[in-house]
């Protein structure tokens, strides 16, 4: 499955690419994040809730392997994740660049999903990923919005 | 495939159906159970009880309104809409798709309300409804409100339902005069998930489209109103480069998933394709009626 896309946000790169690397920042904003945390330099562990309509969230240990790093330009992340309802993995490259006082993200992810999840859910896949992702970046661009303010983290 | 351990109520009243789901917050009510219980089985859904909706007579039943509409109660079955007379006379666009959904086994089983309240993105009663400008009547505990179809549908599998609330009725208004509607979808066997439906309503005046609803499934995560469609529609003679327009513009108006069936492009085309093939049949059954 490949999820790719554009986002805009209003707001300096240096100041996005922090706050997409803060793991405080990610668990407050990516859907169903129960916890998340850097774990070495470049990997980060966390626990995911997902569940969409009938579907009983169910948990999914993730971890997130950072390539490829170049600030604040650049980064691919390998991501695994696995729970009683399946697993995924695969990988995502972000780009940010600077656009007037804003900064443009393309992202595109390339991810497998396997097990029961799949299965039973196929056809919903890339809805649920679209719908996670947009309300992830939402949530990020109103923080980004809250700092820029003057708020704290 | 069985499901995990869950407890079963099974209410006589409307009153204690409601009560029941307000004490038990981790409960889902069971209407046809034709997507729950799969999914209890498969262990993706693990509701903490079931209230069970089905000895509940007072949900059940297709009523001709003296206003002209219908009023259908939550519980009746698909089959039963299918087969009403009084559905074909006062909402032909309704008994058009009733025949799409799933399989004769399912529709025997499965309720109206049940699938609204699921909201699955690729389901056709949803779009039905938000095209027939129908009323949902929903009731908690704490009291019932009425809420338009385009309303209720919020998202993917999200409804404007609040915690412990129920649909206990389908509102559907009379048709306006001089109105055809149509509804199409294509699937790759009948009774699979639609790739793409579409349902449309047009309102003729003076030969002229006064206006029109075109409501699409499976291209988003709920009914999708192609909007800019309608718009382009409007005040046309709905002739065939009025009806290529209107199907050109519905491309801007979707903006579909892909999976192993089918890609976003090829969602986007059929999406074209169908609307312009619905709009085609409205506009003649709407010519047909003010004739």
């Amino acid at each position: 499955m490949i999820v790719e896309g554009n986002h805009f946000f209003p707001g300096p790169r240096e100041v996005v690419w922090a706050l997409l690397l803060d793991p405080a920042v990610l668990a407050k904003t990516m859907p169903g994040t129960a916890s998340i945390a850097r774990v070495g330099d470049d990997r980060y562990e966390g626990t995911m809730a997902m569940g969409i309509g009938p579907i009983t969230a169910a948990m999914f240990d993730v971890v997130i392997t950072m390539t490829d790093r170049a600030e604040p330009e650049h980064y691919t992340m390998q991501i695994e994740g696995r729970g009683k309802f399946g697993f995924t993995r695969g990988k995502a490259a972000v780009t940010l660049a600077s656009e007037g006082a804003g900064t443009s993200m393309h992202y595109q992810a390339d991810l497998v999903v396997g097990g029961k999840i799949a299965a039973v859910g196929q056809r919903l896949l890339d809805s649920v990923s679209k719908l996670m992702l947009r309300q992830g970046l939402d949530a990020m661009t109103r923080e980004l919005e809250h700092r820029l303010a003057g708020g704290a983290a | 495939m069985k499901p995990p351990l869950f407890e079963y109520h099974r209410p006589g009243t409307l009153n204690d159906a409601l009560a029941l789901l307000g004490a038990h917050p981790g409960a889902k009510p069971l209407a046809g159970g034709q997507s729950l219980i799969p999914a209890m089985n498969f262990r993706l859904a693990a509701p903490d009880a079931l209230i069970d909706l089905n000895a509940l007579p007072e949900l059940s039943g297709i009523e001709e309104t003296t206003d002209g509409g219908l009023r259908i109660g939550a519980m009746t079955r698909h089959s039963a809409v299918e087969l009403s007379a009084a559905v074909a006379r006062r909402a032909p666009l309704l008994a058009e798709a009733m025949p799409f959904i799933a399989h004769r086994q399912i529709r025997n089983r499965g309720t109206i309300g049940g699938s609204l309240a699921h909201a699955d993105p690729a389901a056709e009663l949803p779009a039905v409804m938000v095209a027939l400008e129908a009323r949902l009547t929903l009731a908690s505990i704490r009291g019932g409100r009425v809420i338009p179809a385009a309303e209720f549908f919020t998202g993917l599998f999200a409804t404007a339902l609040a915690e412990g609330e129920l649909i206990t009725a389908i509102e559907i208004p009379p048709p306006p005069p001089r109105t055809g509607t149509a509804f199409l979808e294509l699937a790759r066997r009948h009774g699979d998930y639609a790739l793409v439906g579409v349902t449309v309503t047009v309102r003729l005046d003076h030969a002229r489209v006064a206006d029109s609803r075109i409501v699409l499934f499976s291209v988003g995560e709920g009914p999708v109103r192609a909007t800019h469609a309608e718009r382009t529609l409007a005040g046309t003679a709905g002739d065939e480069a009025a009806l290529r327009a209107a199907a050109d513009a519905v491309q801007g108006d979707v903006d579909p998933s892909s999976d192993i069936h089918a890609s976003s492009a090829y969602r986007r085309q059929l999406a074209s394709v169908l609307t312009r093939r619905a709009l085609t049949t409205a506009m003649a059954r709407a010519a047909d009626s003010a004739r």
